[in-house]
């Protein structure tokens, strides 16, 4: 009798614990995405500088605390360990929350202002970074096992389009049309970009074209599509065809 | 006691089950929600389509009529509008491109084609019976598309059709249907696109601009051998471990610049960090070349790379470039090195190199926009003076250097004084036409500690 005593405590605990991941189902995964995409716009938020953080802006912080004796060490833009314990001891002596990252107000105590308010108004937020990072994503997720080449083809190719009038005249616009891209459609597109696409994308923004204008690529092993095949056919690269 | 506690069982399994229901059912209800919601955009930008199409018919024959030039302009300005908004807004619906192609092509140059019209209406130059005839044309055809449109809307109506449901799993049978009468209407609005001609004009998307050949390339078609060996010694022969061809599809010779293309593997490194190269099979030219090498951080400065950059062209045989602006990205500068003949800064006839800030090698090198433009050129003597042209800018835009450059517009090159300078605390560059002094372009330089950018 007490074999089945544990088995409708193993029944018990099983529905329990179906039912806990049930409702963490229900209620987890909206919480997920929401971190997911605030995270990816923190790449591009420059106004915060923490460890890790490069440029002019950290140069600038660190000039003021040698200045001031809180940093003993090189003026180099990188922000690493001696200048987060400089930044947290800067921090302390001035009242403000030791944290050890320099945020509006621990720039304002440090008599600087993070550069994004001292550009001109005329030339705030433009920059080529929403594109370069987007195209990252769309070579990740279309051809992250290709050779770099590969990658920078597919690259070329979604620019070849934006030029092209037979496709829209966006990077966005030509990347999130629907039916083109399957990455797009099942979501790799979302994959954060391992270095390699970056590189690849930036390669491809600053004109590289190993397609020759070519707008149309397509992997013969998997390509369903039977009017891909009409298309003019033009070289090779790694496993995908490039046509026009 | 085990009797008693009999009901435990069947209460936590019917238990499971009523939240599985609430749950199945809150699945399925988010479902149709969004399904609806999806529904509701598709149907918005279809009738958003019909109404713009509608919009540049019509516009289009009031400009056909029309003698005056001021309501031209602005009846073409409306067309380009409303041309950009429909293609734009085609291209969001869940077609395939195949079925689409064409007529988001119509719909890109009557935009363009506008855009051009509103240019030579405002130097002043009167539509042409050419002109008119095109405009005609391309009327007929919005025309065309339009009926197709109101066609496929009804009978869209009528059926109850869902354009959600190109793009989702629903029963075989009622999704073929459907699909049968949306696309043989659309293939019927592509074939009466493809009749549309030819459009000839200056404008970026116009079939000349897009079917041009390369200018600069001289000289006879070389073998692919020949192209190999013009790689190795490009890259220099003896660092060559191994050089492999790409494979050509048939319809090779199409492309802008028809070229050979090698991957190379240079002595001691990895089979994934090749060399990649491409020689113009006319003639014999490096187009472009790839170095996939990771770059560590180095500790060269801009300047020495840019003399590495310099020498560099000068042993592949450019002469008299002139380095522009650069850009530091992964551990490399990209320098941007302009023609210039005499002392005209020759902007289309534009190689980039980029070097590596670790030994100093050049990684990467693109001739392919010097070899689509280069040609002997008859540069046009000034009509106006360098104080002439200043006159025609903004007085408070500080200028802080001057020279003269050929500046590509469309098809064509045009002679220009140059003034760099600051705005309002912003840098740009105003173009003056060094011929009749109108002002050609403006452009706004973004510069950060990376290098420089145009816009």
């Amino acid at each position: 009798m007490r074999g089945g005593n544990y088995l409708k405590k193993f029944t018990i605990m099983t529905m329990i614990f179906v039912l806990v991941f049930l409702s963490i189902l229900m209620f987890y995964e909206p919480n997920k995405n929401f971190i997911e995409s605030t995270s990816r716009y923190n790449l591009y938020a420059p106004q915060i500088l923490y460890w890790g953080s490069r440029g002019q802006d950290v140069k600038n912080v660190q000039w003021q605390l040698v200045k001031w004796k809180y940093l003993i060490g090189k003026v180099d833009g990188i922000y690493g360990a001696e200048t987060y314990r400089a930044v947290r001891r800067f921090q302390a002596k001035n009242g403000l929350a030791v944290d050890g990252v320099v945020g509006p107000k621990t720039a304002a105590a440090l008599g600087i202002t993070l550069r994004g308010t001292t550009t001109p108004a005329s030339a705030q937020g433009i920059n080529r970074k929403n594109d370069e990072y987007l195209l990252a994503r769309a070579i990740h997720g279309e051809a992250r096992g290709e050779p770099y080449i590969g990658k920078v083809a597919v690259g070329a190719v979604i620019l070849n389009r934006v030029k092209s009038p037979k496709f829209p005249n966006t990077v966005a616009g030509v990347i999130y049309q629907p039916l083109a891209f399957t990455a797009v459609a099942d979501g790799q597109i979302n994959l954060t970009p391992g270095k390699d696409s970056i590189k690849a994308a930036r390669d491809a923004l600053n004109g590289w074209d190993p397609t020759y204008g070519s707008l149309y690529y397509w992997n013969p092993a998997t390509a369903t599509s039977k009017w891909i095949w009409s298309r003019k056919v033009t070289l090779k690269i790694g496993k995908h065809w490039f046509g026009l | 006691m085990d009797r008693k506690r009999w009901w435990i069982v069947p209460t936590v399994l019917g238990l499971a089950l009523v939240v599985a229901l609430v749950w199945g059912y809150n699945e399925y209800s988010t479902k149709n929600e969004l399904g609806v919601a999806l529904e509701n955009h598709y149907q918005r930008l279809f009738f958003d389509v019909k109404k713009h199409v509608e919009n540049v018919q019509v516009n289009l024959s009031k400009a056909m009529l029309s003698e005056s030039r001021d309501q031209n302009v602005l009846l073409l300005s409306q067309i380009m509008n409303e041309a950009y908004f429909a293609q734009d807004k085609l291209a969001q619906m869940p077609i395939t491109h195949a079925e689409t192609a064409k007529t988001e092509k119509f719909l890109n140059q009557v935009a363009d084609y506008s855009y051009y019209l509103i240019q030579n209406h405002l130097k002043g130059e009167p539509l042409t019976n050419k002109q008119r005839e095109t405009l005609a044309n391309l009327q007929g055809n919005s025309a065309t598309f339009n009926n197709e449109l109101a066609k496929l809307q009804s009978e869209l109506a009528d059926k109850n059709f869902l354009l959600g449901s190109l793009n989702r799993r629903q029963s075989k049978k009622v999704r073929e249907g459907n699909e049968k009468i949306f696309q043989t209407s659309l293939v019927s609005i592509e074939k009466n696109m493809a009749k549309t001609p030819e459009l000839i004009y200056d404008g970026p998307f116009s079939d000349q601009m897009i079917n041009r050949k390369p200018l600069g390339l001289e000289g006879d078609e070389v073998s692919k051998k020949e192209g190999e060996r013009i790689a190795r010694e490009f890259f220099g022969a003896d660092r060559v471990q191994e050089i492999t061809a790409f494979e050509e599809g048939k319809d090779i010779k199409e492309i802008r610049i028809p070229s050979y293309t090698f991957s190379i593997r240079p002595k001691n490194t990895s089979k994934e960090l090749a060399v990649y190269m491409g020689v113009s099979k006319k003639g014999g030219k490096v187009v472009w070349m790839a170095n996939a090498r990771p770059v560590p951080k180095g500790k060269l400065s801009i300047k020495e790379a840019q003399d590495k950059a310099l020498k560099y062209l000068k042993d592949k045989g450019f002469d008299s470039m002139e380095p522009n602006y650069y850009l530091k990205y992964d551990g490399t500068v990209l320098f941007n090195f302009v023609y210039k003949e005499g002392d005209v800064t020759i902007y289309p006839d534009l190689v980039k190199v980029k070097v590596a800030l670790d030994n100093g090698e050049v990684v990467g090198f693109d001739a392919s926009s010097y070899y689509l433009n280069h040609h002997m050129r008859n540069i046009p003597k000034v009509n106006i003076t360098m104080e002439d042209a200043r006159d025609k800018v903004k007085l408070d835009f500080e200028v802080n250097s001057t020279r003269l450059a050929l500046i590509p517009k469309g098809n064509e090159e045009i002679l220009c004084y140059e003034f760099k300078g600051k705005y309002r605390d912003g840098d740009y560059i105003v173009y003056i036409n060094a011929l009749d002094g109108s002002e050609e372009q403006i452009l706004q330089i973004i510069k950060d500690e990376n290098g420089t950018l145009t816009f």
